[in-house]
């Protein structure tokens, strides 16, 4: 609960800044956290003094490093779904100041119950490819707001447990349903993904975040004689090649080196201040 | 950066092109029924109506008869002068057989029995249709497994005077299965 009323906190935070003006917005976020900033804005004379001690102050650093993480929807869904088991791994590396090379792997035990078949998709999953992030931190921020593309791959099985015969004209009367359990292992799939997604730090190293996906179904290897319902990592498929997908994770950065932010930059921004 | 957005982009109205499918469309090809023509005997290219025909199949009362129109009345829902019906095999089984009631409405009505022996295919449709059954009728010889068995248990005399399977593979509605000729 209480991640949850920080996950929300910081959202709106980050979505009210990314809306607003730069400079109000800095202003009055600034003032709960950084006492330097709040006595420039306080005592607007001494203010050359000022800005020469914020090009002394130590120059702000990017972190690099690895962030893992778990999907908590996938994981508590088993808690209330018995027709489902699942468990994804999410793990991000930065490569530059704002790409990510991000991959996800997965595990998951699906069983599908239409009105006239029941399926169970079983299999594992690899996503991999990178993240871009559009958002700007200040200070020593180090959210994110990302978009991204991925490529997928399954290899899964597909059982077939019972289904029922379509028949428009029921004249001898409705068929029960049949059993069959017939098993289509050694299945593939692959698709493309465009993500999009927003990661907050909570505290320390802590990030939570939540993306959605959208799939692109490219490869599809159909067991003969019945259909791929639900692809693991691609999710429910439909008549298209399109998928949608929806992740809550919650990760660790294990932060390895550091990088100084260019120089200049702050230098160009600080006189604008006054 | 203008890429990733415009491919966004091109994935949402893509996705706006995406169709229910929780539904069995009406349209789909599903388990299909034996397709009859009848045409006169005189003239076998010529197809004839039938007079007040009424379908019964074998085992069912004779007021449960196939209902060719939905909106007819108690008696006449039952009843059919078209050239061409279509009956229902039984899903669950490998035989199915019909009275086929000539004149039902009239006082001397002719009953001939037509038993079709079968095999069934499941074949999946898909997710909003399930499977369907397909047909294969056996060939006809004398036996009892024959494919086409016509009998007449009223001892009313033969209306039908001529069969003829046209194909034994019963997979869709669009094509004529038997022709029958009287």
């Amino acid at each position: 609960m209480k991640h949850t009323l920080k996950y929300i906190f910081s959202l709106c935070f980050l979505l009210l800044v990314f809306l607003g003006h730069a400079q109000e917005v800095k202003d009055s976020t600034a003032v709960k956290k950084t006492i330097p900033q709040k006595t420039q804005t306080k005592t607007t004379k001494p203010a050359v003094q000022e800005v020469k001690k914020d090009s002394i102050v130590p120059p702000k650093t990017d972190r690099y490093g690895l962030r893992i993480g778990v999907d908590l929807y996938k994981l508590t869904r088993a808690f209330y779904d018995k027709d489902y088991k699942g468990v994804e791994f999410t793990a991000d590396w930065r490569l530059t100041k704002r790409y990510y090379a991000a991959a996800e792997l997965g595990f998951e035990d699906k069983t599908t119950d239409d009105d006239r078949l029941n399926s169970t998709a079983t299999g594992t999953y690899i996503k991999a490819g990178f993240d871009y992030n559009l958002y700007d931190n200040w200070l020593d921020m180090e959210n994110l707001i990302t978009i991204g593309l991925r490529g997928g791959f399954s290899t899964f099985s597909q059982d077939l447990n019972s289904y029922k015969i379509y028949n428009p004209n029921p004249y001898w009367g409705e068929q029960q349903s049949i059993n069959v359990n017939e098993k289509h292992s050694g299945l593939t799939a692959g698709w493309l993904e465009v993500t999009g997604g927003v990661k907050a730090k909570v505290f320390n190293n802590i990030f939570v975040g939540f993306g959605v996906q959208l799939k692109l179904l490219v490869m599809n290897n159909k067991p003969s004689g019945f259909d791929n319902l639900y692809i693991p990592g691609f999710n429910r498929t439909y008549d298209g090649n399109f998928g949608v997908g929806f992740n809550y994770t919650v990760s660790y950065f294990i932060p390895i080196y550091k990088k100084k932010i260019v120089v200049p930059e702050i230098q160009n921004q600080a006189p604008k201040k006054k | 950066m203008k890429k990733i957005v415009c491919l966004l982009l091109i994935f949402t109205f893509g996705l706006s092109g995406c169709e229910k499918d929780d539904i069995c469309d009406a349209n789909t090809p599903t388990t299909p029924r034996l397709v009859i023509e009848f045409y006169d005997n005189a003239a076998p290219t010529v197809l004839k109506p039938v007079t007040n025909l009424k379908v019964v199949g074998v085992g069912k009362d004779d007021t449960d008869a196939i209902i060719f129109n939905e909106g007819g009345t108690s008696v006449t829902k039952y009843l059919t002068s078209a050239s061409k019906i279509s009956i229902p095999l039984k899903t669950d089984g490998t035989s199915t057989s019909y009275k086929f009631i000539f004149n039902a409405t009239s006082t001397s009505p002719n009953t001939d029995v037509l038993t079709f022996n079968y095999t069934t295919q499941n074949v999946y449709v898909s997710r909003a249709c399930g499977f369907k059954t397909t047909f294969t009728l056996n060939p006809r010889d004398n036996t009892a497994n024959s494919g086409l068995i016509k009998t007449d248990p009223a001892a009313d005399g033969i209306w039908m005077l001529n069969t003829n399977v046209v194909t034994s593979n019963i997979e869709l509605e669009n094509e004529t299965h038997l022709k029958v000729y009287f």
